[in-house]
C-alpha cells in the first residue's frame, strides 16, 4: 500500500519537474558568438518556420548547414495559420512563415502581423511578386492547371483537357475536382485570376456553367491531386509544382497547363512581427532570395522560380511564359470577400 | 449517536489548527482554481471572440446565426447524427446481447476485442473507407471492378455506425450483466418464452441504458468533423463547417460563433444521457448477476443467428480497418497495383521519432495528473460534501461535451499572453489533454466511492489519522482500479487526439498525432499510416497490460465485480470524447 503511493508521489514530482523543465527549454535562447565570420553570424540560432510549401523541407539541410541556424518547421496550411494568428492576436511563436497563399500573407499584413524587410537581393526578383512595402517577397511562382488520370480517361473514352473552357463540355461531367476557393487560398487566386482575365461578367458565367460539371468542392488545395492520384477522379484543377510531377512517377498522371491562360499564385516569404530572432530571420529570407538558394529550393521542389537568373526547372518546360496572367495580387486580396460572397450566392453550398 | 456528533465536532474544530488542515486547504483551493483557470477561462474567452471584434462589443456575427444556410447545415447534422446514433445503437445491442448469452471464456474475448477496437486513431477509417470502397478501391474496383461513390451523407453515416459500436457495446454489456438475474429466471418461471423475456424483462431493464447510449453518441456524432470532410462529398454539416471555417474564413470571430452554435445541443443532448445514466444506478441496487450462458436460456434460432452474422459482420469490417492500415504502411499504389514499400517506414525519421516520444509524454503525465485531480475533486465533492463544489464538478464535466476544436482554440485565446504564456509549450499540450480528461477519473471515482464503506475512513480517523494522511492511506489505495482505468483512457485518448491539439502544436512541441493529422491532409497516406499503425500498437499494449492488471484486481476482490462492470461502462463513455 505505502510503495503504491510513494511511486505516485515519485511520479507526480517527476511531472511537475518536467513540466517546469519544458518552459525553462522555451525561454532559453542560445547566445550569439560575435566573433565569426559574417556568414554563420547567427550560429546556434533557432528559427521556427510555418511551412506551406511541399518539399521545402529538403532545402532547409543546405541552409541549417550554410549558415549554422537551426531550422525547427511544422507544416500547416496558412488559412488554419491565420486563424491561429488571429487567436493569438499575433503574438506566434514562429518567426517566420514560408510558402502558402498569399491572400493569407495580404491578410496577416493589414491585421499588423508581419514584419517588413526589404532584402539586398530584392533587385533581382520580378516586382509583380514583391509586396511594395517589404511585408512578403515572392520564393517562386506556382502556375495552376490540370492533374488528369490518364487510365481513367482512357477507359472513361475521353480527352484530357485542353483549355478552362474545355472543362465546361458535358461529356466530363462528375469527373472533375476542384477545391472550395473558400478553403483553399489556391482555389481562390484561380478564380480570381480568371475574374480578372476574363472580366466579372463572363467568368461568373463560365464558373456556373464549369460547376454542373462537378459533384463536390474538395475540402482542401491539396485534395484534387490527390484524388486524382487514386483514380477517384479524371481530372482536378490544381496548383501545379514539384510534388505533383512526383505523383506522376507513381501515379498514371500529367499535368497539364491550359492553352487560353494559366493563372498563377506566388509562394511568399514573410517574417512575424513577434519575432524575438528578427535578424537570424532577415538572414533566412536573403538566403532563401539568394541566387544559391534559389537553386536549392528549385531543386527541393521544382517550381519557376522568383529569381530572373534562375533557370525555370525541366519539368515546367510545357510552361509557355506568355500565357501567365497579369495578375494584380493587391486586387485579389481586396476583393477576397466579394468574391467569396458571390461565389457562395451563384455555385453555393456544394 | 448524539456522542459520537460531538466527539467529531470537537476534532474538526482541533483539526482547524493542525497542519494537514491547511495542506488539505491548500489542495481543495489549487483544485478549484485549476479547474476555473483551465476550464472555464478558456471556454470563457472563446464566446468573448464571437462577441468582441477587435476590442469592440458586437453581436453582429450572431446575426446571421440561424440564416438559411447555417439552417441547412444543423438539419444535416441532426439528421446523420440521429441515424448513425440510431444504427449504432442497434447493432450494438446486437453485440451485446450475442456476448451476454455466450459462454464465459468467447464472451470475455469478444469483450476485450471490443475494448481493442476503440482504440483508432481519427480520420483512419474514412481513408481505409476510401481505399477499399473507393472508385478505385481494392474491393469495390479491384475485386468487383465496380466504379463506386462513397462521398455523401451514406458514407458519413456508414462509419460513424461502425465508430461507435465497439463503445456503445461496451456500456450495454455492462448494463446487462447488472440486470438483477432474479427477474430474468422469474419470467421464465412464469412461463414466458425466452424471446418474450428479451423483449418484456430483458430489453425494458437495459432501456435506461440504451437511450444513454443514444444521447450520448448523437452528441458525439454531431461535433464529429473528421468524417464528414473526408467523406462527406457535397453533404456538409455543422461540425466540418465550423472546423473549415476556423481554417479558412480569416475570421476567427465567426469561426467562433460557428462553434457557439455546437453547443446547446450537445448539452440537452448530454442532459438526457446524464439522467438515463442515474437510472441505471438505481435499477441495479441490491441486483443479483448472474451471466447469461448461466441462465439457462435458449435464444430462437433467428435471432441467436441474427446477433451473431452482426458481431461478425462487426469484426469483420474493424479486421478490414485495421488490416487496410498497415497494409498502406508498407505498400505503395502504382497504376492500381499494390506494391511492396519500405518507403514509408523509411520516411519515419527524427522528427517522427521527436513527435513519438513527445507524444507519450504529453500522454503519460496528462493520464496521471487527470487521474489524481478527477480522484481528488469526487473525494472532496462527494466524500466531505464541500458546499460550491458540485457546480464546480459540472464545469469539470464540460470539457468533455464541448467540440474539442473549440476546447483547443480556447486555449490559444487564453493563454498567448504574460503571465500565462503557454503557447509552444509541452505544457499547454498537457494541460488541455488533462483537463480534456478530468471527468473520466471523477466519474470513476464517483462510482468506486459508493461502494467504499465511509465508516473506513471514521475508523482511520478513530485511530489517530490525520484527514491527509486517510487521503493517502486509505482513499488512494482503495482507488487503485479507478485510477487505472482513468489514466488508460486519457493515455489513450491523448495518444490519438487531433482535434484539441491541432491548434496548441507548434514546430517544438509537435506530437505524432498531430503530424499523422498533416500528413494525411497532405496526401502522405503511407507515412500517416506508418505513424497510425505504431500509435495503435503502442496504446493497444499499453491497453492490454491494464486490462490484465484490472482482471488481477477483480479476482483479489470478487465482491465489486459488479460495480466494476458498471463503473467500466462509465469510464469508458466519459472516455469517449477524445476522439475529436
Amino acid at each position: 500500500m505505502k510503495k503504491w503511493i510513494t511511486v505516485l508521489l515519485v511520479l507526480l514530482l517527476v511531472v511537475s519537474l518536467t513540466a517546469c523543465g519544458d518552459q525553462e527549454i522555451q525561454g532559453e535562447d542560445p547566445v550569439v558568438s560575435e566573433e565569426q565570420n559574417s556568414d554563420r553570424l547567427f550560429e546556434g540560432t533557432t528559427l521556427e518556420l510555418l511551412v506551406a510549401y511541399g518539399g521545402a523541407e529538403n532545402a532547409f539541410d543546405a541552409f541549417m548547414e550554410a549558415t549554422g541556424i537551426e531550422i525547427e518547421w511544422m507544416s500547416m496550411s496558412t488559412g488554419a495559420a491565420l486563424s491561429k494568428l488571429q487567436a493569438e492576436d499575433g503574438k506566434t511563436t514562429a518567426d517566420v512563415w514560408f510558402g502558402g497563399g498569399v491572400d493569407s500573407y495580404l491578410n496577416a499584413r493589414d491585421l499588423g502581423y508581419l514584419e517588413p524587410y526589404k532584402s539586398p537581393e530584392l533587385s533581382a526578383i520580378n516586382p509583380q511578386y514583391i509586396d511594395e512595402d517589404g511585408y512578403f517577397a515572392g520564393l517562386a511562382l506556382v502556375p495552376a492547371g490540370f492533374i488528369v488520370n490518364e487510365d481513367l480517361l482512357e477507359e472513361l473514352g475521353l480527352e484530357a483537357p485542353k483549355t478552362w473552357q474545355d472543362l465546361t463540355d458535358p461529356k466530363y461531367k462528375g469527373e472533375i475536382i476542384m477545391a472550395d476557393p473558400a478553403i483553399s487560398g489556391t482555389q481562390y487566386a484561380i478564380v480570381s485570376g480568371t475574374i480578372q482575365e476574363l472580366g466579372e461578367d463572363e467568368a461568373w458565367s463560365y464558373f456556373q456553367e464549369l460547376d454542373k460539371n462537378i459533384d463536390f468542392y474538395a475540402k482542401g488545395g491539396g485534395e484534387p491531386q490527390q484524388k486524382v492520384a487514386a483514380g477517384e477522379f479524371a481530372i482536378g484543377v490544381t496548383a501545379i509544382h514539384g510534388r505533383t510531377f512526383n505523383i506522376g512517377e507513381t501515379s498514371p498522371t500529367r499535368e497539364v497547363f491550359a492553352e487560353d491562360f494559366i493563372p498563377w499564385t506566388p509562394a511568399p516569404v514573410a517574417i512575424f512581427k513577434n519575432t524575438d530572432n528578427l535578424e537570424a530571420a532577415k538572414a533566412l529570407v536573403d538566403w532563401f532570395l539568394s541566387r544559391e538558394g534559389q537553386e536549392i529550393l528549385k531543386e527541393a521542389d521544382a517550381r519557376i522560380m522568383a529569381r530572373d537568373d534562375v533557370d525555370p526547372p525541366e519539368e515546367m518546360s510545357g510552361l509557355d511564359r506568355s500565357k501567365l496572367l497579369d495578375f494584380d495580387l493587391e486586387r485579389m486580396g481586396r476583393e477576397r470577400e466579394d468574391i467569396l460572397n458571390e461565389w457562395e450566392e451563384l455555385i453555393g453550398d456544394r | 449517536m448524539e456522542t459520537g456528533k460531538a466527539i467529531w465536532r470537537e476534532r474538526r474544530v482541533k483539526s482547524l489548527l493542525s497542519s494537514g488542515f491547511l495542506i488539505e486547504k491548500a489542495i481543495v483551493l489549487l483544485i478549484v482554481v485549476f479547474i476555473l483557470l483551465f476550464i472555464l477561462y478558456p471556454i470563457f474567452m472563446v464566446i468573448s471572440t464571437s462577441v468582441y471584434n477587435r476590442g469592440v462589443l458586437s453581436f453582429e456575427n450572431y446575426s446571421d446565426l440561424l440564416s438559411p444556410f447555417n439552417l441547412g447545415l444543423i438539419r444535416n447534422s441532426v439528421f446523420v447524427a440521429t441515424l448513425s446514433s440510431l444504427l449504432g445503437t442497434f447493432f450494438a445491442f446486437c453485440v451485446a446481447l450475442h456476448v451476454f448469452f455466450q459462454k464465459r471464456k468467447w464472451g470475455e474475448l469478444i469483450y476485450r476485442s471490443l475494448m481493442i477496437t476503440m482504440i483508432s486513431p481519427p480520420f483512419i477509417s474514412a481513408i481505409a473507407l476510401i481505399m477499399l470502397f473507393g472508385r478505385r478501391g481494392l474491393i469495390t474496383h479491384g475485386i468487383l471492378g465496380l466504379s463506386a461513390n462513397p462521398y455523401g451523407w451514406q458514407g458519413i453515416v456508414l462509419l460513424q455506425t461502425l465508430s461507435q459500436i465497439s463503445l456503445a457495446s461496451i456500456m450495454l454489456i455492462s448494463a446487462l450483466n447488472s440486470i438483477d438475474s432474479r427477474l430474468i429466471q422469474a419470467s421464465r418461471d412464469l412461463g414466458a418464452n425466452p424471446t418474450q423475456t428479451v423483449f418484456r424483462v430483458i430489453l425494458p431493464s437495459i432501456f435506461p441504458a440504451i437511450m444513454s447510449v443514444l444521447f450520448l453518441f448523437f452528441t458525439m456524432n454531431m461535433a464529429d468533423f473528421g468524417t464528414p470532410i473526408i467523406i462527406g462529398g457535397n453533404f456538409n454539416v455543422l461540425a466540418a463547417e465550423a472546423y473549415l471555417k476556423t481554417f479558412s474564413a480569416h475570421d476567427i470571430g465567426k469561426a467562433a460563433t460557428l462553434s457557439v452554435l455546437l453547443i446547446p445541443p450537445a448539452i440537452v443532448a448530454f442532459y438526457f444521457y446524464r439522467k438515463n445514466i442515474g437510472k441505471i444506478n438505481t435499477l441495479s441496487e441490491g441486483a443479483r448477476v448472474l451471466k447469461g450462458a448461466e441462465l439457462n436460456f435458449r435464444l430462437p434460432l433467428v435471432i441467436k443467428a441474427f446477433i451473431g452474422g452482426v458481431t461478425g459482420a462487426f469484426f469483420f469490417c474493424m479486421i478490414l480497418k485495421y488490416g487496410i492500415i498497415f497494409l498502406a504502411a508498407t505498400t505503395t499504389n502504382v497504376s492500381g497495383e499494390l506494391v511492396f514499400t519500405w518507403n514509408h517506414i523509411e520516411a519515419f525519421h527524427y522528427r517522427y521519432v521527436d513527435a513519438l516520444y513527445r507524444s507519450l509524454h504529453m500522454s503519460i503525465i496528462a493520464g496521471l495528473l487527470s487521474s489524481v485531480i478527477g480522484i481528488l475533486l469526487s473525494y472532496y465533492t462527494h466524500r466531505l460534501k464541500l458546499p460550491l463544489m458540485k457546480s464546480v464538478e459540472f464545469i469539470a464535466s464540460l470539457p468533455y461535451i464541448i467540440p474539442g476544436l473549440f476546447f483547443g482554440l480556447g486555449y490559444i485565446v487564453a493563454f498567448h499572453n504574460e503571465p500565462l504564456l503557454l503557447t509552444g509549450t509541452m505544457a499547454i499540450l498537457v494541460l488541455n489533454c488533462t483537463f480534456r480528461h478530468i471527468s473520466v477519473g471523477n466519474k470513476a471515482a464517483n462510482a468506486a466511492f459508493e461502494n467504499i464503506d465511509s465508516k473506513l475512513e471514521m475508523a482511520a480517523r478513530d485511530l489517530g489519522t490525520s484527514r491527509i494522511g486517510v487521503l493517502f492511506n486509505v482513499i488512494f489505495p482503495l482507488l487503485k482500479s479507478s485510477f487505472l482505468v482513468s489514466f488508460i483512457n486519457t493515455f489513450t485518448k491523448s495518444m490519438t487526439t487531433v482535434g484539441p491539439i491541432i491548434f496548441l502544436a507548434t514546430p517544438r512541441n509537435m506530437v505524432s498525432s498531430v503530424l499523422m493529422f498533416h500528413d494525411i491532409t497532405n496526401g502522405r497516406y503511407g507515412l500517416g499510416a506508418v505513424v497510425a499503425s505504431l500509435l495503435i500498437f503502442i496504446t493497444v499494449s499499453v491497453n492490454l497490460v491494464a486490462i490484465k492488471f484490472l482482471s488481477k484486481e477483480k479476482e483479489e476482490k470478487p465482491v465489486t465485480d459488479k460495480f466494476l462492470g458498471k463503473e467500466r461502462g462509465e469510464k469508458h463513455v466519459a472516455g469517449a470524447k477524445g476522439f475529436n
